[in-house]
């Protein structure tokens, strides 16, 4: 259990860097994700928290100390690889028992938290197997047990769920999130899905090309993004972005002119969540290109005046077909509006249907 | 209406027997195709095998008083069917059992036709080396080396001389080998440095080149070194010579082994000379035992350099032993003392590769590779 801090930190290799300035402090006993697409940079993060690289600059604090040059077999870190880099040539029992190896532990607390630890996991049944003897999702827990014999000050899943199908990936991840809660251990999460950070992080920490863009709830990178490019990486199906250009107190979007209220001028990129937009029988003219249907909703892709939208629809047969004319709302509260060539959101900005098109 | 009820119902039998023919045809055509590819490759194989019946036949029967091939022809005529019709049971049978059981058939009837066609003529005689020292002088054969001007040997080491002698240099090689091709195979896998790729390219250049050529300036440095007349300077040329693939071929097996599974086991509490050592190095076995294999059978062949290295019989070898049975019979050749030292020497070559197979298949696919 502890804190972990970022201070300014960087890393290069040779003469790429890899993180530019990442401040970042995490509280005792929480899950935390790090969000981006690959190459941002957050499995670097992850390796320097384990101790496997050094960073260039800057500071990693544990619990207030300085830890930058503390071995990573001291760090007492538990650490879950994507691929699980279980060790093939052990049997499960003796994976789960490698990191009390090289600690003074009694062998009959070894074997009592060997057996701990796979109980946890629910692999109890399958210590005497070699790795690949199990199923992805059973050397997932494996990998899991060992991390967790060590009772480690700070566990670190690095994309752990990747390589498992949907279903388990499902079922995993409900269970990790509620053993780190029982075990209250502070938790480090490298993905690229977001559904991943948004199911099972506290805060989520999104990443782009070594800097924080933001970092916030689930509800504060979908509902309030920060940046174009945290809109743009969160929700799926994907956010619609349109680009504009204001001028008076409108915003001219395709060929139509959207009122905007707050402060911004010039070319702007307003976004708009597939949900978020309605058909109704007045507001923006548009007609269906297509019909996508996903199970429970259904999304639909219309041809409208303020350019091609998605637009998603609650249930699970298209009461509209390909070609029918329709009138898309939308409520002020839910758009954004971004600089287009900074990508960072005007927080005040939002903007409207013209009154006159909803009469 | 009802023509197309009646051909509807019609058509499932005659589309069966169309599929049944096809399927036949497919059926002849993959066994006639097998009947020959396989019919092909025994008989192919046929001038491969047929020296090693003979090798063993002859070590096994030959006289030095009938020097004749009456012997060898029954035997051909009895191993070779055995072991064409081994091929053909493997391909037939459709179980393990059947395959044991038809093995066993058609070997327990070989064994006995052998037994009472050749039987008689079967004798240990020509193993005498292997008990008796000086068999050369009992039996005259071979004569003293003082008649060879050329060397300076009085009488034959002792097979088991040479034996050890052959054991000493092929093992030392080996572990030698083995020890720094592991450490050197890890490096140049796990380590960025300057001249890499340039460095790894000129180690397999290196192997390009045949020995042979480095004789002379092997000779000069070996007597600089004070090394000649001794195991310790041909196990040296040895390492020498088979390092640089054996690095090559360590590094593909530590390539093989995941960055991930090391740094498990940093964060685990390992160092990264445990990490090495108990996670790292048992995923290359495989590759070790590769390694030592064929460092040990090039350890066990060589002739070259034992006989340029070393010129004290004392300090024979294996292949410099059989080399002189051959040559030093002034009585014309005794075909079955040197078909007996041959099978002798080829023994441990043979029981080694049979045992380390499964490891020198891994290596052709997953070892080489830059």
């Amino acid at each position: 259990m502890a804190t972990v801090e970022f201070r300014n930190i960087q890393k290069s290799f040779g003469s790429v860097r890899v993180i530019e300035d990442l401040n970042l402090s995490i509280n005792d006993g929480e899950f935390v994700a790090l969000l981006g697409p690959s190459g941002c940079g957050k499995s670097t993060s992850l390796f320097m928290l384990a101790g496997i690289y050094l960073p260039t600059a800057g500071d990693i604090l544990f619990d207030g100390h300085r830890v930058n040059e503390v071995e990573a077999r001291d760090r007492n870190v538990g650490i879950v690889f994507q691929s699980y880099a279980l060790y093939p040539h052990l049997t499960v029992r003796d994976n789960i028992r490698f990191p009390l190896r090289f600690k003074n532990v009694a062998s009959d607390e070894t074997e009592s938290r060997v057996r701990e630890a796979s109980e946890l996991v629910r692999i109890s049944e399958l210590l005497d197997r070699r790795p690949s003897q199990l199923s992805g999702g059973q050397q997932q827990r494996v990998a899991l047990a060992r991390a967790l014999v060590k009772n480690p000050t700070l566990l670190l899943l690095d994309e752990p769920l990747s390589n498992l199908d949907a279903t388990l990936r499902l079922s995993m991840r409900t269970e990790i999130k509620i053993l780190q809660e029982r075990l209250g251990v502070t938790t480090v999460l490298v993905t690229h899905d977001q559904l991943e950070a948004t199911t099972m992080a506290d805060r989520i920490i999104c990443m782009r090309e070594g800097r924080i863009e933001q970092i916030g709830s689930a509800d504060d990178l979908y509902l309030r993004p920060s940046s174009l490019f945290v809109a743009s990486f969160i929700g799926s199906p994907p956010i619609n972005l349109l680009e504009g250009f204001v001028e008076g107190g409108g915003v001219r979007v395709g060929n139509c002119t959207l009122d905007i209220r707050g402060s911004g001028a010039g070319e702007v990129t307003i976004g708009l969540r597939p949900e978020h937009l309605r058909f109704g029988d007045t507001g923006l003219a548009g007609r269906i290109a297509q019909i996508e249907p996903m199970g429970r909703e259904i999304l639909y892709v219309v041809d409208s005046d303020i350019g091609t939208v998605r637009v998603l629809e609650a249930g699970s047969i298209a009461a509209l077909g390909v070609g029918d004319p329709v009138n898309l709302t939308f409520s002020e509260e839910n758009t954004l509006v971004f600089e287009r060539d900074s990508g960072i959101r005007m927080v005040d900005a939002r903007f409207h249907v013209p009154p006159e098109r909803l009469t | 209406m009802t023509t197309r009820v009646a051909t509807v119902l019609s058509e499932p039998t005659a589309a069966q027997a169309h599929w049944d023919a096809l399927a036949r045809k497919a059926r002849i055509q993959r066994r006639t195709g097998l009947a020959l590819l396989y019919g092909f490759l025994i008989l192919v194989s046929l001038p491969v095998m047929v020296p090693y019946f003979w090798l063993g036949t002859l070590a096994f029967s030959a006289r030095l008083e009938d020097v004749n091939t009456d012997v060898l022809w029954p035997s051909i005529f009895i191993l070779v069917p055995a072991v064409m019709l081994t091929w053909v049971w493997s391909i037939f049978a459709r179980t393990r059992r059947q395959a044991f059981v038809g093995w066993g058939v058609i070997w327990f009837i070989a064994v006995a036709v052998f037994a009472v066609v050749l039987g008689p003529s079967l004798h240990l005689d020509n193993f005498r080396f292997m008990h008796n020292p000086n068999f050369n002088t009992e039996n005259d054969t071979i004569v003293a080396a003082e008649d060879n001007p050329g060397f300076s040997v009085t009488a034959f080491p002792w097979v088991w001389t040479a034996f050890a002698n052959s054991l000493i240099i092929a093992g030392g090689a080996t572990i030698i080998v083995v020890i720094i091709a592991s450490l050197a195979g890890y490096y140049i896998s796990r380590f960025q440095y300057r001249f890499r790729t340039s460095s790894l390219a000129a180690m397999l250049i290196l192997h390009a080149f045949p020995a042979t050529v480095l004789l002379i300036p092997i000779f000069i440095l070996m007597w600089q070194l004070g090394l000649l007349n001794s195991l310790l300077g041909i196990m040296l040329v040895i390492v020498g010579l088979e390092l640089p693939l054996a690095v090559f071929i360590m590094k593909g097996f530590f390539d093989a082994v995941p960055w991930e599974i090391e740094m498990s086991a940093l964060t685990d509490g390992a160092t990264r000379r445990q990490a090495f050592f108990k996670v790292v190095l048992p995923q290359t076995v495989s590759g070790m035992i590769a390694v030592s294999v064929f460092v040990f059978i090039r350890g066990w062949e060589e002739f070259v350099f034992v006989l340029v290295l070393s010129t004290k019989q004392a300090k024979w070898t294996m292949s410099l032993y059989t080399f002189f049975v051959t040559e030093e019979n002034n009585l014309g050749i005794d075909f079955g003392l040197v078909s007996a030292v041959a099978l002798f020497y080829i023994l441990p070559s043979f029981v080694l590769y049979a045992l380390a197979q499964k490891y020198l298949m891994q290596m052709t696919i997953s070892g080489v590779k830059g």
